[in-house]
């Protein structure tokens, strides 16, 4: 019953529409147009955002542990009397052993999260000396078997291999640029000096390129016991890098390890805060610019559902002799939006389909690698356009909608007779 | 003595807003009964037409009572009283009024299909018959501007005949046609009071249709003058 009476509007407001085809055409092209580029533009926003976001997740593990704590630990002349009336000076400072205690703890900790991979790796400051230039260098020391599974370094690796640093005694890798600026390249012998263990020579076995993995052009990648003699900190480790499963649960296993050690652990969240707020008004404006087209767009329905309610004043009152109820009349009339939004949805969905096609097959090229623009054609995005237009169109359909329901069928049977 | 009226007004009023307000009905009392066809004659601006756009419950009184069936008609929401128009009233016009997109068949199957009793083919069949009655069987996938107008208005008729209405009412039906056409209507309308045993209220001018009523109701400045 319901079903037939619906059936009957939707018939009788095609009829109407089939008899303004220009008009109708218009309002069409107005919702294709509208949702072609909403998806246009929003896959480009999200592809680039989503790229832009992997990058930051890649660029180092997930969470990372290290021996600083957010607040220095109390001294203990201070925890011994706590609230005390005098206040002590002067006493002596307890020198903090620096690096991780109990690692191998925090390690198993992090493991225990499943699918996590925790390397654990040493850091420490060396100035890397060949003939008469000196550069400083955070030299970083890990097990290339494990941190190869954690970070993107093997992938920025232009010469070499990480595996390297286990084959070749004393080997190192450092970044392209430092090389340059050395004057050395791979396999050349460079001096490495620090404040605790002097110097010893190394050999480059590695390089990393520029600009890539958030890899700092100062920074080098030795295997940890070498990095553990190179600045006298032995069995020492200092920074523990964690790869979860899922990057976006970094946040609250960063928390729950910090809770449990007192360590600072960092997720990759609060690492690119900056970042991430950054994207977000991205959004905002991607998506008060979309809406505004898709706003444009309904302008187009109520024009067409205006007129129409216009031309078939008298229609309204014969079917309201007839017996039909205002809420049939507005039903029409509603009816009739709806029909220019869902066949403006469908050309817009054609539409954006293709000019995703013509987006994904661009190439450019950057710093001499050809890539194609981050695109992002989850059907979710074609369910909030749609969406969206038939909202849109309910209400700008419903305005005028509203009038033809008013109308008093007397006054236009007066006004004809 | 007779059976009770299908429709009785008591005092029915109706006043257009205004300074002074403009009284189009005064006061009417009026019985509308089965079998019974009525003329309503007077003078243009006499208020005939609003007494039957009242009586059609397209309009609503300003006072007085209308009872349908000796249901009062005034406390009904706009919903209840569309629905009585579709189930047991047929309206006939001056002008044919018919929906121009759609062909005469498709004009009759509107109120078939909103009161949606009726299967489609049963609907159709409906329909077809009706249109069949008017003389019209061949001109049924015909849109309007390819009729002529008496054959417009009594695809016009059929329409206001598709639910089987127990009340006809006409406005001028006669008013755009020629003699033979009016002649033809006159004789329908007499034949669906007389055989078919329905209520049927026609305001008009032709004095053709006003000889043939068996009841002519004349009216001047919004009141019944006489009844004969």
């Amino acid at each position: 019953m319901i079903l037939s009476r619906s059936r009957l509007l939707l018939s009788i407001a095609i009829k109407h529409l089939s008899k303004r085809t220009r008009q109708t055409l218009v309002a069409v092209a107005g919702v294709a147009v509208g949702v072609g580029f909403f998806l246009a533009v929003s896959a480009l926003m999200i592809g680039s955002q989503n790229d832009f976001v992997e990058t930051l997740i890649d660029a180092a593990p997930h969470v990372i542990i290290s021996d600083e704590l957010r607040s220095p630990t109390p001294q203990p002349g201070r925890l011994a009397y706590p609230g005390a009336a005098i206040r002590i000076r002067g006493f002596k400072q307890r020198t903090e052993v620096r690096g991780l205690r109990s690692w191998q703890e925090i390690v198993r900790a992090s493991e225990s999260v499943a699918g996590a991979i925790a390397s654990p790796s040493l850091s420490g400051a060396v100035t890397l000396r060949v003939g008469g230039r000196e550069e400083p260098l955070a030299v970083v020391g890990v097990d290339p078997a494990i941190e190869a599974r954690v970070s993107t370094i093997e992938e920025v690796l232009v010469a070499g291999r990480l595996r390297n640093l286990e084959t070749t005694q004393g080997g190192i890798i450092i970044g392209e640029e430092l090389a340059d600026k050395l004057g050395v390249g791979m396999g050349d012998i460079v001096g490495a000096t620090s404040a605790r263990a002097g110097t010893r020579s190394l050999k480059i076995v590695g390089l990393f390129g520029k600009g890539r993995g958030g890899l700092s052009a100062g920074s080098g990648y030795v295997l940890l016991r070498e990095a553990q003699s190179l600045t006298g900190q032995p069995f020492v480790i200092n920074r523990i890098g964690v790869k979860l499963s899922d990057p976006y649960a970094a946040e609250a296993v960063a928390a729950s390890l910090e809770r449990r050690f007192g360590y600072k652990a960092e997720s990759w969240q609060e690492r690119s805060a900056d970042f991430l707020s950054l994207l977000l008004t991205r959004n905002v404006i991607m998506y008060t610019v979309v809406s505004a087209i898709l706003l444009v767009a309904s302008f187009g329905i109520y024009t067409v559902v205006s007129n129409s309610v216009m031309d078939k004043r008298r229609d309204i009152a014969i079917l309201r002799s007839i017996g039909f109820s205002e809420g049939d009349l507005q039903g029409v009339f509603v009816a009739e939006g709806i029909i220019v939004a869902v066949i403006g949805v469908i050309a817009g969905f054609l539409l954006g389909a293709v000019l995703l096609v013509i987006l994904g097959s661009l190439e450019f090229t950057i710093q001499g690698k050809v890539e194609n623009l981050p695109l992002d054609r989850s059907p979710r995005q074609f369910a909030i356009a749609g969406l969206a237009s038939l909202v849109s169109a309910v209400i700008a359909a419903w305005l005028p909608a509203r009038k033809a329901a008013r109308v008093d069928p007397v006054d236009i049977l007066r006004g004809a007779a | 003595m007779s059976a009770p009226p299908l429709m009785s007004a008591r005092s029915l009023q109706r006043e257009l807003p205004g300074d002074p307000p403009v009284q189009l009905v005064k006061g009417i009392d009026l019985d509308i009964t089965a079998g019974k066809f009525v003329a309503v004659i007077g003078p243009s601006g006499c208020g005939k037409s609003s007494l039957l756009y009242l009586l059609g419950l397209l309009d609503r009184p300003s006072g007085g009572s209308l009872a349908f069936e000796g249901r009062d008609t005034l406390p009904m929401d706009g919903d209840a009283r569309a629905r009585l128009r579709l189930e047991r009233f047929g309206f006939v016009f001056q002008f044919h009024f018919l929906l121009p997109e759609f062909t005469a068949i498709e004009n009759v199957l509107l109120p078939i299909r909103r009161l949606g009793r009726l299967r489609e083919a049963d609907a159709r069949r409906r329909a077809l018959d009706v249109l069949d009655s008017m003389g019209l069987a061949d001109q049924a996938h015909k849109t309007p501007d390819k009729m002529s107008g008496g054959q417009r208005q009594r695809v016009a008729i059929a329409r206001a005949l598709a639910n089987d209405p127990s009340l006809v009412l006409g406005d001028e039906p006669t008013g755009n046609l020629d003699t033979a056409n009016s002649a033809r209507v006159v004789e329908i309308f007499r034949d669906l009071a007389r055989n078919q045993g329905r209520a049927v209220v026609c305001v008009t001018h032709d004095n053709d249709v006003a000889a043939a009523a068996d009841q002519r109701i004349h009216m001047r400045d919004g009141y019944i003058e006489g009844v004969d």
